[in-house]
């Protein structure tokens, strides 16, 4: 009854090719951005952006980056973690060695390295596919974390090898409070997600999805393959490489190398398993859903008075993400994002039957 | 035998200059010769057919002339130019599409999408006007948008525009097929079997779509295709193949007559 196009007619391309050709998406999308930019910070907590929103919406930047890869060009990647590495230690280099430098400049040029090495890992991808390919990259994740462990260059001879970043400073403006950082994240994030939309919706995107859906017809239509899957590389690892500089420099503040192991590969990987490969929406359901559901084992049952122990809690959220993966595999492969698809189209009939 | 649509009044189709001609080509896998010394010309604004039994490298051919197969020996000369060795994508871009015997479509996408793929070539807007859908990008997509509108009327496909490929059925999906091929407005269109497994009424219109191809647009057109009344309706030159050699070449009516054929079509005592 409420969800329902009858009506809404189109009188031009532009229009039925808009982002939300349904005006009641657009209305939604305006209100989760009305709540986002203006009722959050009303109402939020520090710990609410600290613990929860902060790490979201980068994980979320994250994930677009690989679902660009992966769920749009269909090469499977494990290096995640590693080309965030890049771009948070990139960006802490150009920070502390061109101190002029503006900070956004800073993470648009971690970004650009992050996709240079991206461009590097992604070589093999021409002659190797699938599995063989994931775990080509997987030796970009092993590499890129020796690197900066074990080149002390990197890490500016700090004896630890821990580095801090310095502070958000833009055009003399300090970012400090956790609500400004959350405002600036925000920012960023919904550029880029709109960036990439953008991006899957055109040429571009399409050419991707040509060539994860059948390279060899791709090809003799007319896509060079090297090319494209060498571009899906570079903007994925940029996007990567921003989370990365945003994960280390708003998030962490100080950081180790370990803090981009192979756990946050992983990690990125279930979050657009789960929230659905091949849809930017489902990038930000499963960041969503992985970065809430430990917090709410962790407060839901104190709540109910039957405190679970901390180690309770995260063998149970690890229980939890393994049955889930393996049901999403099974039973929907395009997760979160086809399941509000569905929801959807249900909507649109509701009450009636058919 | 399929009685044909035949266009009454006489079309305006003129068989010009050579357009491909394919010179002693000779192709194998390891010991397997899939090709020898074959040599055949396509001309110009005609609907060539290649024909052949199971195996004798009626495929093969085509995956020469679109560079997806590197033939060891011999030469193909497109628009008067003898061919190097090139990639698909480059036979692409000089003009050359096609469809495959089993449907080869990007089944994660709409009909709509997977026709406008045909159109990547032509698309030329950068990564950062991309990026925005500003301006000329937004432009150049409607633009090509309505060109492939055309196409999907012309196929009369207009119902199943935002179906995703992987769900419509089979003959409608050679259709989203020959769609994309056309998308590119190929000079050279290979067809690999556009007819095979449809009923009487598919092939009737997949016929309509082929001679209508071949006279609106003047799109020279090379097909394999197995059903014999439909080869002799709609080509007007046939080449035979049979293990790889040429066994007979010209009219259908040359090629049905001929006894090398007839042996090759209905086995012969040897």
């Amino acid at each position: 009854m409420i969800y329902r196009e009858t009506g809404q007619f189109k009188i031009s391309y532009a229009a039925d090719q808009a982002i939300f050709p349904i005006r009641q998406d657009l209305i939604g999308m305006l209100l989760i951005l009305a709540v986002a930019f203006i009722g959050i910070p009303l109402l939020a907590t520090d710990y609410f952006y600290l613990a929860i929103l902060i790490p979201f919406l980068i994980l979320s930047l994250a994930a677009i980056g690989l679902n660009l890869l992966t769920g749009y060009c269909g090469q499977l990647s494990l290096g995640t973690g590693a080309f965030m590495s890049v771009g948070a230690y990139a960006a802490y280099n150009l920070a502390i060695r061109v101190p002029d430098l503006n900070l956004l400049v800073i993470f648009l040029m971690a970004g650009g390295i992050a996709a240079l090495v991206g461009v590097v890992f992604g070589l093999p991808s021409l002659r190797i596919k699938g599995f063989y390919l994931a775990v080509a990259t997987l030796a970009a994740q092993f590499f890129i974390d020796w690197v900066f462990l074990r080149i002390k260059w990197f890490t500016n001879y700090t004896p630890s090898g821990s580095v801090s970043a310095p502070a958000l400073d833009i055009f003399g403006y300090v970012f400090a409070t956790p609500r400004q950082h959350y405002l600036f994240v925000l920012v960023i994030v919904v550029i880029m997600a709109l960036v990439a939309k953008n991006l899957v919706r055109g040429r571009i995107g399409r050419a991707w999805m040509a060539v994860r859906d059948m390279d060899i017809a791709a090809e003799i239509i007319g896509i060079p393959l090297l090319r494209t899957k060498l571009l899906a590389f570079a903007v994925s690892s940029f996007y990567a490489g921003i989370a990365g500089a945003l994960w280390a420099f708003v998030y962490l503040g100080s950081w180790e190398p370990y803090a981009f192991g192979i756990d946050r590969s992983f990690q990125i990987l279930f979050m657009i398993i789960i929230g659905g490969l091949g849809s930017i929406l489902g990038c930000f359901l499963g960041a969503f859903f992985i970065s809430i559901v430990p917090i709410l084992l962790n407060q839901v049952p104190a709540a109910l008075g039957v405190p679970i122990s901390t180690a309770t809690a995260s063998h149970l959220e690890y229980m939890i993400f393994g049955a889930l993966i393996i049901f999403f595999l099974i039973v929907e492969p395009h997760g979160f994002a086809r399941l509000w698809q569905i929801g959807k189209e249900k909507l649109r009939l509701w009450p009636f039957p058919h | 035998m399929i009685t044909m649509y035949v266009p009454t009044s006489a079309p305006e189709r003129t068989i010009g200059d050579v357009l491909l001609k394919v010179d002693d080509i000779s192709l194998s896998f390891g010991g397997v010769k899939a090709l020898s010394n074959v040599s055949f010309d396509i001309r110009q604004g005609e609907i060539r057919a290649i024909i052949g039994p199971n195996g004798a490298g009626k495929s093969s051919m085509l995956n020469c002339i679109n560079g997806f197969y590197h033939p060891q020996q011999g030469t193909i000369t497109y628009k008067g130019v003898v061919r190097r060795q090139m990639r698909p994508h480059e036979a692409a871009a000089q003009g050359i599409a096609r469809t495959f015997q089993n449907i080869a479509l990007f089944k994660g996408m709409s009909t709509l999408d997977n026709i406008m793929t045909g159109r990547l070539l032509k698309m030329k807007q950068n990564f950062f006007l991309q990026a925005l859908h500003w301006g000329p990008a937004q432009k150049e997509e409607i633009e090509h948008r309505e060109f492939v509108e055309r196409i999907i009327d012309f196929l009369e496909i207009q119902s199943i525009r935002k179906v995703p490929v992987g769900r419509l059925p089979y003959g409608l999906q050679k259709r989203v097929e020959l769609g994309r091929a056309l998308a590119a407005e190929p000079t050279l269109l290979l067809l690999d079997e556009p007819m095979a497994g449809m009923n009487v009424e598919e092939k009737e219109d997949m016929c309509r779509f082929i001679l209508d191809v071949n006279e609106e647009f003047g799109t020279t057109i090379a097909l394999i295709e197995h059903d014999m009344g439909v080869v002799m309706d709609i080509s007007d030159r046939v080449v035979v193949l049979d293990y790889g050699r040429k066994i007979a070449d010209g009219t259908p009516d040359e090629v049905r007559n001929d006894q090398r054929v007839i042996d090759a079509y209905l086995g012969v005592q040897h």
